[in-house]
């Protein structure tokens, strides 16, 4: 049974499960329809079908119906909390028409008036765009390689640690950084790469080596970015590896010991493959995320600091900027709709992938 | 090949890098800390240094006085106080509901939460619904309400309260008490620890939020302590504006010192908490997010 059961309900009864295959509120919705409209089309369309059938229906409607409120007080309690879904999630979908449009403010979102894909075409035909793409999926996989090793490696490791106090201070503090919002992570970035005389550039010259003008490097950012990756979220992933670590049974590992296995080999031949599953459900997800870049953490630590926005720049502060600095709501709904539907069949994609592998870690 | 050596060196090996890799988690800590201490001349001449030659709290002391400081530190604590409470009580009762066999709807309405997971509406349209529809700009809801029902902290409930027996609720339920009775005084007491879980989610989320209000907030008696560090990340001479004109500083404005100070200020009540803070996301992680 996977986790969002409530999406695809089976029932036996083979007659009804078209309509509770949307759901419950589907049926009612459907139900709301049919009975509260009089226009003629429908009038015309109950017309043709039989009555006995339509009687039938009405009847069933009429049952989900009174079923539902038959537990009002369970219904009741999940009603602030859908509102404020509706309010804050739904409502902004009707907003991607404004992708479709030329933003007035004054005039609302219904009010602007149509320019049907010049939008799309302003974006499309952007030299940005090309770049703004590239450093988003650039991005992303790079801190999905570099945290996932990272990860592995200290849970694998952790593992090992046969000191109680030594395993638990140091998963604590290695978990910690997790715990800092990105501001806090941008302000020690600054610190030791920013100012007159960089913290880090006083440690290479102690090196022996020379120094570097840090902010206007661009190519150095996808290493520094992944850096801080590693730095602020393996602590996170780590935890999960370690749980599933936790979860192989200990009798292999005394098998493999009793046939002469070093730590070293039960590590690759055990905890390894037996991680696999975990590795490549983790990884599918954050694959499903791609094109989402992390607005919070690259907006926190770069900013608007444009010298590093060649290799920095991603989907998320490009359409933010547009927002904020040109004013162009429409180019940059437009840049929005196109990453929110790319995200949308991503995950789709992902899901219907990992449920064929392996149906219990599928999303839904 | 003598196998317990090898063991050995893989055991060393182990320490050794889990120890390195959790000294440079705490390095750039322990960096803001001993900044903070320095005196600003030192920070000019030699940036930040692990141990400082010259101690000082000036940037403290400074700080202390700055009414800004104490404004943004009240904002964040009410919007994080009242944030976390309503978040709570409106996804638990959500996911109460959505996981109750008896709620007719439930099919519909775990669509209805889980869609928002799968496709956002975008940036611009949730900006113009908030400040232009709703009109919460400038206002600490602005930060609080959009944050306050977040589907992945749902489900993290609904799979708890599945875990519930049924019996329980029944038989309280025969015995003649109320579903709200049921649900205040057997529910929510053995489901403290989830509870407790999810209410460090929010709290955290509400405390390092910042892009909510970098949205919505432009007066500067609004802002949250996050915001306060954002302007001085960019912009090192935003520090003067915690700095009170009457603090007595002659010679040198404490701005980098102030920095850093302001920074420890922000993220000490995360600090003072982790113990708790880790105990409960350990759980969350483990329990919640391996779904059943």
């Amino acid at each position: 049974m996977t986790l969002f059961d409530g999406f695809l309900i089976k029932t036996e009864n083979d007659e009804y499960s078209t309509w509770r295959r949307y759901g419950s509120l589907g049926s009612v919705r459907m139900s709301q329809a049919i009975l509260a409209n009089n226009s003629p089309a429908i009038a015309f369309a109950l017309s043709v079908l039989r009555t006995k059938e339509i009687v039938a229906l009405k009847n069933k409607i009429m049952e989900s119906y009174r079923q539902a409120f038959k537990s009002p007080f369970l219904i009741l309690l999940a009603v602030p909390g859908l509102i404020t879904l509706f309010i804050f999630n739904y409502l902004p979908m009707y907003g991607v028409l404004l992708a479709f449009k030329d933003f007035d403010y004054s005039k609302g979102i219904w009010g602007s008036s149509w320019v049907g894909l010049k939008n799309f075409e302003y974006f499309l035909t952007s030299s940005q765009l090309f770049v703004v793409i590239r450093n988003t999926l650039l991005l992303n996989v790079a801190f999905i390689v570099s945290q996932t090793i990272a990860a592995l490696a200290i849970a694998v490791l952790l593992n090992e640690i046969r000191i109680k106090w030594f395993a638990r201070l140091s998963q604590s503090v290695i978990f910690l950084p997790y715990f800092m919002s990105w501001i806090v992570v941008g302000m020690i970035t600054q610190s030791m790469l920013g100012g007159q005389n960089p913290t880090v550039n006083e440690w290479l010259i102690q090196l022996g080596l020379s120094e570097v003008n840090w902010y206007f490097e661009a190519h150095l950012w996808p290493w520094i970015l992944s850096v801080i990756k590693v730095w602020h979220g393996a602590g996170y992933f780590a935890i999960i590896y370690l749980a599933a670590i936790t979860s192989i049974p200990e009798d292999l590992y005394e098998a493999a010991k009793i046939d002469g296995a070093s730590r070293f080999q039960a590590v690759r031949k055990i905890t390894l493959p037996l991680l696999i599953p975990t590795i490549s459900i983790l990884t599918l997800l954050l694959i499903g995320r791609i094109f989402n870049g992390d607005f919070a953490m690259i907006y926190a630590i770069v900013g608007d600091n444009s010298l590093l926005f060649p290799t920095t720049d991603v989907i998320d502060t490009y359409v933010y900027r547009s927002m904020r600095v040109l004013n162009d709501f429409g180019m940059s709904s437009a840049v929005g709709l196109f990453q929110s539907v790319m995200g949308l069949v991503l995950v789709l994609a992902v899901n219907s992938f990992v449920r064929r592998v392996s149906k219990e870690s599928a999303l839904f | 090949m003598n196998y317990s050596l090898r063991d050995r060196a893989f055991g060393i090996i182990s320490y050794v890098f889990i120890g390195v890799f959790a000294l440079l988690c705490f390095l750039p800590f322990w960096m803001m800390i001993s900044g903070s201490f320095t005196k600003e001349t030192e920070l000019i001449l030699n940036g930040y240094s692990l141990f400082p030659e010259s101690f000082s709290t000036t940037a403290y002391t400074v700080l202390l006085q700055s009414k800004l400081l104490w404004s943004s530190y009240i904002n964040t604590a009410l919007i994080t106080a009242v944030g976390t409470a309503l978040a709570l009580f409106i996804s638990a009762m959500l996911a109460y509901s959505l996981a109750n066999g008896r709620n007719t709807l439930r099919g519909g309405m775990l669509a209805f939460v889980y869609f928002p997971m799968l496709f956002y509406g975008g940036l611009i349209p949730f900006y113009i619904t908030v400040s232009k529809y709703l009109h919460l700009s400038n206002t600490l809801w602005a930060v609080i309400l959009p944050l306050v029902c977040q589907p992945f902290l749902v489900f993290l409930m609904v799979n708890f309260f599945r875990t519930l027996p049924k019996e329980l609720e029944e038989s309280a339920r025969i015995d003649g008490a109320h579903e709200f009775n049921v649900f205040i005084r057997i529910m929510i007491p053995i489901s403290k620890p989830i509870l407790a879980t999810v209410a460090l989610f929010y709290a955290l989320g509400y405390w390092n939020d910042w892009f909510m209000s970098l949205l919505f907030i432009d007066e500067e008696s609004k802002y949250p302590l996050q915001l306060i560090l954002r302007r001085m990340v960019s912009n090192l001479e935003a520090a003067k504006s915690l700095i009170p004109s009457n603090a007595g500083i002659s010679i040198e404005s404490p701005l980098l010192g102030v920095r850093m100070s302001t920074t420890i200020v922000t993220i000490g009540p995360i600090v003072l908490l982790y113990p708790l803070l880790q105990k409960y996301f350990v759980k969350g992680l483990t329990i919640g997010a391996v779904k059943g």
